[in-house]
């Protein structure tokens, strides 16, 4: 894995990175210099540099590809077999790029841990959590022999992360547990040993946003009780402000920016790291004002004051194993013409199930939709096929929701041909038309999926539901597998159409801060029922109900907790890491 | 995640043609010999398969007779090379029957649900209980000794094999978001069936119709072992080599025709796994 | 839980019981409704000598005169109750020809899958601890080579190199212990390259997984993650897969046995085959299948014991999208 022809002696090193101006008695916990990764010929990071000190925290930003969690993975050595690291990694003055496996594993799970970014899939699924965690305790050259000592270790620290139940998690398998609490177990058995250094990779991604709060909050405790060094991977600016005492930037396997949180934030010397920052939602709620002004004069003129979406009373049960669960609990809300509502809530609340409901697909117990004027009549094909000329979704994830045998122009033309709309040529036309309104060129008419980015698949998903010219469209999480500059691409093409074409949106989201950037009007959902409801600057601005200021909460403010804390990001965090253990 | 963007289709595919491991093109150019072979015997050797010259019997592999001669002084090449027809002919037949067949059980069991799927995947169980080589045995006892035979008793056992791998495909595939969203596109279910669950669950199925092509040349070798094809002079490999055993201090009358087999089978073997690799 | 558990196994063991039964009505369908019937083909084939007496009495003794329907229903009644009928040829009771030759049939079939077992992890846990540059690939290629061999060429190897060139064994003494031991090399080699085939590629499935390089990041060593982490995820598909191979074995024992000439259930079914001794074949495959059927049961029954993630609760209906929302964070207990 380590270069072995490059064998340099831990301590006759030439002065490291160019970013870094100055020198200190001690060396730094990790000093990283002319790192490149390849696999085969092709180089996924180039020449990356940067420092970290005892006790503090580093963050490393970036989209995918950028090479962020490669960096991470060659520091703790841990990249697949085909890849090729070069350069120097010292950790404490001593080189460990070169050091033979050997003698650097006693580094790795003891001065160095490690927190991975998917928890569900980083323990071993056909072993109890407290035999990994045994095995992990009986690592450490505690002098610790006797089991029981190390059960009570193990316990110990679980309860230090906030674990409710330290036995029954102990007993349990991984797939018993939920993402958060896994995740805890894993920061548990990562700082058992008091590491110097943790580093997180993408710790949160895969989580719940009042979950990701939680679990951030317990990194930054440890860090602080236990003086680890943190270095965080994320490709979420915000948090890695608000998390961070330095920041480095990424862009294709090279360094764009470099440097202390506030400053890189307040003034973003490179173009990429400006660009980052002007897309992030939590940073820039007035970001598409102008168009949404223009979506509401435009609205003001043809007077279009009519619901386009009607939902009353709707409930949904379904039956698991033997008891009735109510997905969807009389739930009703009104969509006025040319505007965009948004549907909040987090997994489990419901909203994946209304918006099958609205859709037809699943039929309602009780209640009445109406859409477009269209009284719904789930199971009828018939009159279904004529509410879905005006009404189209646009999936959450584009990578399953084309069918990767096709090309663009059918995928676009589908709708039309079975619809049976206009002559061949007019068909031609409109997928032209279509294509060109999401920006996307005529190049790739002939392209399947499978050779178009995630961006370019969600535009052609886009395309394919305004081919047919509907009233109303709904937005499954259309950004959330999207990187955040190809996200706030997408949504400027989806608010120009709108301010366009009158289009009135349906916009189903976890993320509160896009919601803010693009919804006039909001429903909270949780357990199956909308808790709050209202215009989105009102619920934003004032937030009734509780569960909706954890939600708040929970957008990261970008503003560093050294320099400023405020009361609603600390208390209600600790609070509820007791409410998730019990949920 | 990585997006590795190809700037045009053609490039792309010109790619695929450049990247064919060397493996995989010797593999080609075995199969090609064998399929020359089949069509075309006599372009590949000058002695008749049937009849030999006695005084020029057990004779060694030799320039004038690659594979050495039989105990009649037939040349063996030549036997191999005429045999080649009816043993890959036959192999390909089953697997044929397996696909067709097996294919549209596994499609409408699958697709259709319910009830259909109950009785058919039963039915299919039932197949796959009975070992293969067994159940090919007794109907080719039932349909009496003929290679053809063979190829239909082989043939069945693929049926179930195609069946069960199908349905689990349309299954999945039918199961995918792009398939809510053709029927949200107004899709009947004619259309979904034939334009979207049918291409894509049919990928992997290729693969594996070559992999069992292989599969069956073995089996109805098996099967010509034990005297269920055509009698002789009949030159099929699998008899060829059952013939040889009877010879075994003249071995390369096991060896040729086995080395033969074994060549030919690996090369399938080895497209198949190109073929899964790349898709 | 448990209850959830027993009421699975009553259901798979109904489940196999049709399945028996069913393919014992196929095989009978097979051999009745096919072209070729045995009464004209057998019996009053001039080469085996029956006089026109012994045939009336034979079909009366078999039931041949009766419809078919008729002799399905009484040959299905006597199968559940354990009576294989008569020999068509040599009217002897089916149940007791099978016994004659079954325990050579069973050494043979046992001692390939002792044979396959170890082949198989020889081969898959060498592949892991061999280096890269020299072995490792060629480790790799053996389950496809082996993929690739009729069975019957290996065992024709085997008598030509131990018999006739190192002469360990006697081919007219195919019992020997190492005559034995050969013939169940050549069965059991297809079957460990099956086998190999899975354990390789669950390994190496395994090693990619994201819970193996955290293991690692905790300072744990190669050999403790392959031994306390690989070794059992990679162990539990091999169950199903040595259960199905179960079928392959009882096949291909038919040719081995032609090849080594040991007298077993193979060799019956060639001399029955010659004769179209329909009720004998019949009696085989129907057992063959149970004993697949039975296996592949046990499999299915043992595998949710050795695997905690298997629940036995059949999953809630999930939609797609719903499947996607759902994916990441799992319930809490």
């Amino acid at each position: 894995m380590a270069p072995q022809d490059r064998l340099i002696p831990a301590f006759s090193r030439a002065p490291s990175s160019p970013l870094q101006g100055y020198q200190t008695a001690r060396p730094p916990l990790l000093d990283v210099a002319d790192l490149c990764v390849a696999y085969g010929r092709r180089e996924v990071v180039s020449n990356a540099g940067f420092r970290l000190e005892r006790g503090r925290s580093l963050a490393l930003i970036g989209e995918s590809g950028s090479g962020k969690s490669t960096i991470a993975r060659a520091i703790l050595r841990l990249l697949p077999a085909e890849a090729r690291a070069s350069g120097h990694v010292a950790f404490e003055g001593q080189e460990v790029l070169s050091l033979p496996e050997r003698r650097f594993r006693p580094l790795r799970g003891r001065a160095i841990g490690f927190v991975p970014q998917d928890p569900g899939h980083a323990l071993n699924p056909v072993r109890t959590i407290g035999a990994q965690a045994l095995e992990a305790a009986a690592r450490l050259d505690s002098g610790v022999h006797d089991k029981a000592a190390r059960k009570a270790h193990v316990l110990d620290i679980f309860a230090q992360v906030g674990l409710d139940q330290p036995q029954r998690v102990f007993d349990s398998y991984p797939h018993q547990l939920s993402g958060g609490m896994l995740q805890r177990v894993l920061i548990g058995l990562a700082v058992l040993p008091r590491p110097a250094l943790l580093v997180a990779d993408e710790p949160t991604s895969a989580l719940d946003v009042t979950i990701q709060k939680r679990i951030l909050d317990l990194l930054s405790r440890l860090r602080e009780d236990l003086d680890i060094a943190l270095l965080l991977i994320t490709h979420d600016l915000a948090i890695a402000a608000e998390r961070a005492d330095r920041l480095v930037v990424l862009k294709d396997g090279r360094i764009q920016e470099e440097g202390r949180t506030a400053a890189v934030f307040a003034a973003p010397a490179s173009a990429y790291a400006r660009k980052l920052q002007g897309d992030v939602p939590a940073l820039n709620p007035d970001r598409y004002r102008p168009l949404k002004d223009r979506a509401a004069r435009q609205r003001a003129e043809t007077a279009a004051g009519h619901d386009k979406i009607i939902v009353s009373g709707m409930t949904k049960r379904f039956l698991v194993d033997g008891r009735s669960l109510t997905a969807v609990d009389d739930v009703s809300f009104k969509v006025a013409a040319g505007t965009t509502h948004a549907l909040v809530g987090e997994s489990g609340s419901g909203k994946t199930t209304t918006i099958r409901l609205l859709l037809g697909l699943e039929q309602a117990d009780e209640g009445e939709i109406t859409i477009a004027g269209h009284r719904l009549r789930a199971g009828d094909r018939t009159s279904m096929r004529a509410v879905w000329r005006q009404l189209q979704l646009v999936y959450q994830n584009p990578f399953t929701s084309l069918d990767p045998s096709w090309t663009v122009e059918r995928l676009v033309r589908e709708p039309l041909d079975r619809f049976g709309i206009g002559e061949r040529a007019e068909r031609d036309e409109r997928v032209r038309a279509a294509l060109a309104s999401v920006r996307l060129s005529e190049d790739l008419l002939s392209r399947r999926p499978g050779a178009l980015s995630g961006g370019q698949r969600q535009r052609v998903a886009i395309a394919r539901a305004l081919v047919l010219k509907p009233d109303v469209i709904v937005l499954d999480e259309p950004t959330s597998a999207l990187d955040v500059s190809v996200q706030a691409e997408i949504v400027e093409v989806l608010l120009s159409l709108q301010a366009e074409l009158g289009l009135t949106y349906l916009f189903v989201s976890h993320d509160l801060a896009l919601v803010r950037q693009l919804a006039e009007t909001v429903s909270v959902m949780r357990h199956g029922r909308i808790i709050e409801d209202g215009r989105v600057a009102e619920i934003f601005d004032q937030p009734r109900e509780a569960y909706t200021r954890t939600l708040l909460a929970s957008i990261p403010s970008g503003a560093s907790r050294n320099a400023l804390l405020t009361p609603l990001e600390t208390e209600p965090g600790r609070a509820a890491a007791r409410v998730e253990v019990l949920a | 995640m990585t997006y590795v963007l190809s700037a045009t289709q053609t490039s792309s595919r010109l790619g695929a043609v450049i990247r064919i491991p060397p493996g995989v093109i010797l593999a080609f150019a075995i199969i090609a010999l064998v399929i020359g072979w089949s069509i075309a015997p006599g372009l590949f050797t000058g002695f008749d398969p049937a009849v030999g010259v006695p005084a020029q019997k057990l004779l060694g592999p030799s320039l004038d007779h690659w594979f050495g001669t039989d105990h009649l002084g037939r040349d063996l090449y030549a036997r191999v090379v005429h045999g080649t027809a009816s043993s890959v002919s036959s192999a390909f037949i089953a697997v044929a029957i397996g696909l067709f067949a097996g294919g549209l059980i596994g499609l409408a069991a699958g697709f259709l649900g319910g009830w259909t799927d109950i009785v058919l995947a039963r039915l299919v169980d039932i197949l796959l209980a009975i070992p293969r080589f067994l159940l090919a045995v007794i109907i080719v006892t039932a349909l009496g000794f003929h290679t053809l035979n063979a190829a239909v008793a082989t043939g069945i056992w693929e049926v179930a094999v195609f069946a069960r791998v199908m349905r689990a495909e349309v299954i999945k595939t039918r199961q995918a978001t792009f398939v809510e969203a053709a029927f949200l596109a107004g899709g009947s279910r004619w259309h979904i069936l034939l334009r979207h669950v049918l291409p894509n669950a049919s990928r992997s199925v290729l693969p594996l119709a070559v992999l069992h092509f292989g599969l069956s040349i073995l089996v109805i070798a098996g099967l010509a072992f034990l005297g269920y094809g055509d009698p002789p002079p009949a030159s099929d490999w699998g008899l060829l080599i059952a013939t040889g055993k009877n010879y075994l201090k003249w071995p390369w009358l096991v060896y040729a025709p086995a080395l033969v087999t074994i060549a030919t089978v690996l090369s399938v073997n080895r497209i198949s796994r190109w073929l899964r690799k790349t898709d | 839980m448990r209850h959830a558990y027993l009421s699975f196994a009553g259901k798979r063991l109904a489940q196999a019981a049709v399945v028996i039964l069913l393919a014992y009505v196929f095989t009978f369908i097979v051999v009745s409704i096919l072209p070729g019937d045995p009464v004209t083909n057998v019996l009053r084939n001039p080469q085996n000598g029956f006089s026109e007496e012994e045939i009336q009495s034979i079909i009366a003794a078999q039931g041949l005169d009766r419809p078919v329907l008729v002799q399905l229903w009484s040959s299905l009644s006597s199968f559940l109750t354990g009576d294989l009928g008569l020999s068509l040829r040599s009217s002897r009771p089916v149940t007791t020809m099978i016994a004659e030759v079954l325990p050579s049939t069973l050494t043979l079939a046992t001692s390939a899958l002792t044979v396959a077992l170890t082949l198989a992890v020889l081969i898959a846990y060498g592949t892991q601890f061999l280096p890269k540059r020299w072995g490792q690939g060629l480790l790799r290629g053996f389950p496809s080579l082996f993929l690739s061999v009729p069975s019957f060429v290996i065992g024709l190897v085997l008598i030509h190199v131990f018999g006739f060139k190192l002469g360990l064994f006697r081919v007219i003494e195919p019992d020997s212990a190492w005559a034995t031991f050969f013939a169940a090399v050549a069965l059991g080699i297809p079957v460990s390259a099956r086998i190999a085939e899975v354990l390789i590629a669950n390994l190496d499935q395994e090693a990619r997984q994201e819970y193996a390089a955290v293991a690692r990041s905790r300072g744990l060593g190669q050999a403790a993650l392959f031994f306390r982490h690989l070794v059992k995820p990679s162990l539990l598909p091999v169950v199903t897969v040595v259960a199905l191979s179960f079928g392959e074995l009882l096949g291909d024992s038919l040719i081995t046995e032609a090849v080594f000439g040991r007298n077993g259930v193979g060799s019956l079914v060639q001399r029955s085959v010659a004769t179209q001794d329909l009720p004998v074949l019949q009696a085989v495959v129907s057992l063959a299948a149970a004993v697949f059927v039975l296996v592949n049961l046990l499999a299915d029954l043992v595998y949710p014991l050795l695997d905690p993630r298997v629940t036995l609760i059949g999953p809630a209906r999930q939609s797609p999208t719903k499947a996607v929302e759902t994916a990441a964070p799992g319930a809490a207990a």
